[in-house]
């Protein structure tokens, strides 16, 4: 009887599964330094997650904790906008790349660094263009592999992963970074977001992915002359949503118009305006969440050394 | 994908690879105990679905630079897809080089003047996000065509940028 594939030892010479393993150990390497991996999802898109990353992320900043945000939208990217490091040089050294340095000395990476001008779309060189779809997810998740492990992050509290639209993004992650620390979900108070979050929810189950808790952006209108919030959506829905799944509900953002231009102009809303409700609301968010991470660890210490 | 030579029921190994030409990678496989050589030659799905693994077929010789895929692959600038490009960080002719030079802070470097009294209000702002909101008022005044910041102008660039 003839031999099977695998009464066949190695693959002839090229050893993939060597380099393929090379690749997870660089990785495993880097995120070594990084106590709490956190990935902002929300499956439905428009929904301000990557608005709340970066306030979020300069919140557990100005707590003093070191603090990263990788762009992980390749094809959207909006993180070096929000946090002001458009047109910043990156540096390489012999120990990878030094990504750009932000407000509260947070650590930025993004595809929108090595895109040169404003209008360049992210497209991948190859030998057949036509029907890309075939590999065009698998360069993604290379890219997203390359970004964490390449990237001279050094010693973080908080590594942020701000996550396209889409539940799928959340399998490709857990995927790749299997020292995921948990996600937080993003939604708005609408029923189509709720909808979509649900899916992203069960998603998370099924994968075993920790998810530290829920925000719900945009729950009603802060009016800077009353200083008093009124309803957008029907209140209430996101606790509800948080009870229904056994998860935390981290906090409410009501919709400030001031909060949308601080990240066009590149300043983190939480920086310039900590006490108004929103900027409060934030650093409320970022104490649970820091409590929620470090729960996280201490009951599943072995993520940490994946 | 491993290979078996039929005669002597021996995994074949890899002799020599070579491409890709016209998106075929060509291997070459030998039976180690009666030379037969065949060669693989993949269609142009497959050699790009192996590239953007980040792995080499024929094996590495090296370790893999930082973002070394996706620098190679990530499309030239206004440019078209070219077969087998492929970056190189330290080489003056990779086409992300002026992304890849020395870290620049952008603040100051603007050229605009700061009006006495802007500067000191400038220097009340916490210095952990100083630079920032110095660099946001900075092109605020390059959008409006003004060449010295000024308290009004100041005023005027944080009610309209939020801050």
């Amino acid at each position: 009887m003839p031999k099977t594939y695998k009464d066949l030892v190695g693959d002839g010479g090229s050893n993939i599964v060597g380099q393929v393993t090379e690749q997870l150990t660089r990785l495993r390497a880097r995120m070594q330094g990084i106590k709490g991996r956190v990935a902002v999802v929300s499956g439905k898109g428009g929904v301000g997650k990557s608005a709340i990353t970066v306030n979020l992320a300069a919140a557990v900043a100005m707590e003093g904790a070191a603090v990263g945000i990788l762009d992980a939208d390749l094809n959207g990217p909006s993180i070096a906008k929000m946090a002001g490091v458009r047109g910043q040089r990156l540096v390489i050294t012999a120990e990878g790349v030094q990504p750009a340095r932000g407000p509260v000395g947070m650590r930025i990476m993004s595809m929108d660094l090595l895109l040169p001008h404003d209008d360049t779309p992210v497209t991948w060189q190859a030998t057949m263009q036509t029907e890309a779809y075939i590999w065009r997810s698998s360069m993604e998740a290379t890219a997203l592999r390359e970004f964490l492990s390449d990237t001279v992050w050094g010693e973080l509290d908080f590594l942020f992963l701000d996550l396209p639209p889409g539940t799928d993004r959340i399998a490709t992650l857990a995927d790749i970074l299997p020292g995921l620390t948990g996600m937080i979900l993003v939604t708005i108070p609408a029923e189509v977001s709720h909808l979509v979050v649900r899916k992203s929810l069960a998603l998370a189950r099924d994968l075993r992915v920790p998810v530290l808790g829920l925000i719900e952006n945009m729950t009603g209108y802060y009016c800077q002359n009353c200083r008093t919030v009124g309803d957008l959506f029907r209140p209430g829905e996101g606790p509800r949503l948080a009870r229904d799944f056994g998860i935390r509900f981290l906090g409410e953002i009501p919709f400030d118009p001031r909060l949308a231009r601080a990240c066009d102009s590149g300043i983190p809303f939480v920086a310039v305006h900590p006490q108004t409700a929103v900027g409060r609301v934030f650093q409320t968010i970022a104490r649970d969440l820091s409590v929620a991470v470090y729960d996280e660890a201490d009951e599943h210490p072995e993520r940490g050394r994946r | 994908m491993k290979f078996l030579c039929v005669n002597c029921d021996e995994g074949m190994k890899l002799d020599t690879t070579s491409g890709p030409r016209e998106g075929s990678l060509e291997a070459i496989f030998v039976c180690p105990r009666c030379r037969y050589k065949i060669v693989m030659l993949t269609n142009p799905w497959e050699t790009q679905l192996v590239q953007t693994l980040g792995v080499t077929i024929g094996g590495r010789t090296a370790h893999a630079g930082p973002f070394e895929q996706i620098l190679s692959s990530l499309a030239r600038p206004g440019g078209e897809a070219q077969e087998g490009a492929n970056a190189e960080l330290t080489s003056s002719g990779c086409p992300f080089a002026g992304m890849f030079e020395q870290a620049e802070p952008a603040e100051s470097a603007t050229g605009m003047r700061w009006a006495a009294a802007a500067t000191i209000r400038l220097e009340r702002i916490p210095s952990f996000i100083r630079p920032m909101v110095q660099r946001a008022i900075e092109r605020y005044a390059m959008e409006q065509g003004h060449h010295l910041i000024t308290d009004a102008i100041m005023d005027e660039a944080r009610s309209r940028l939020g801050m």
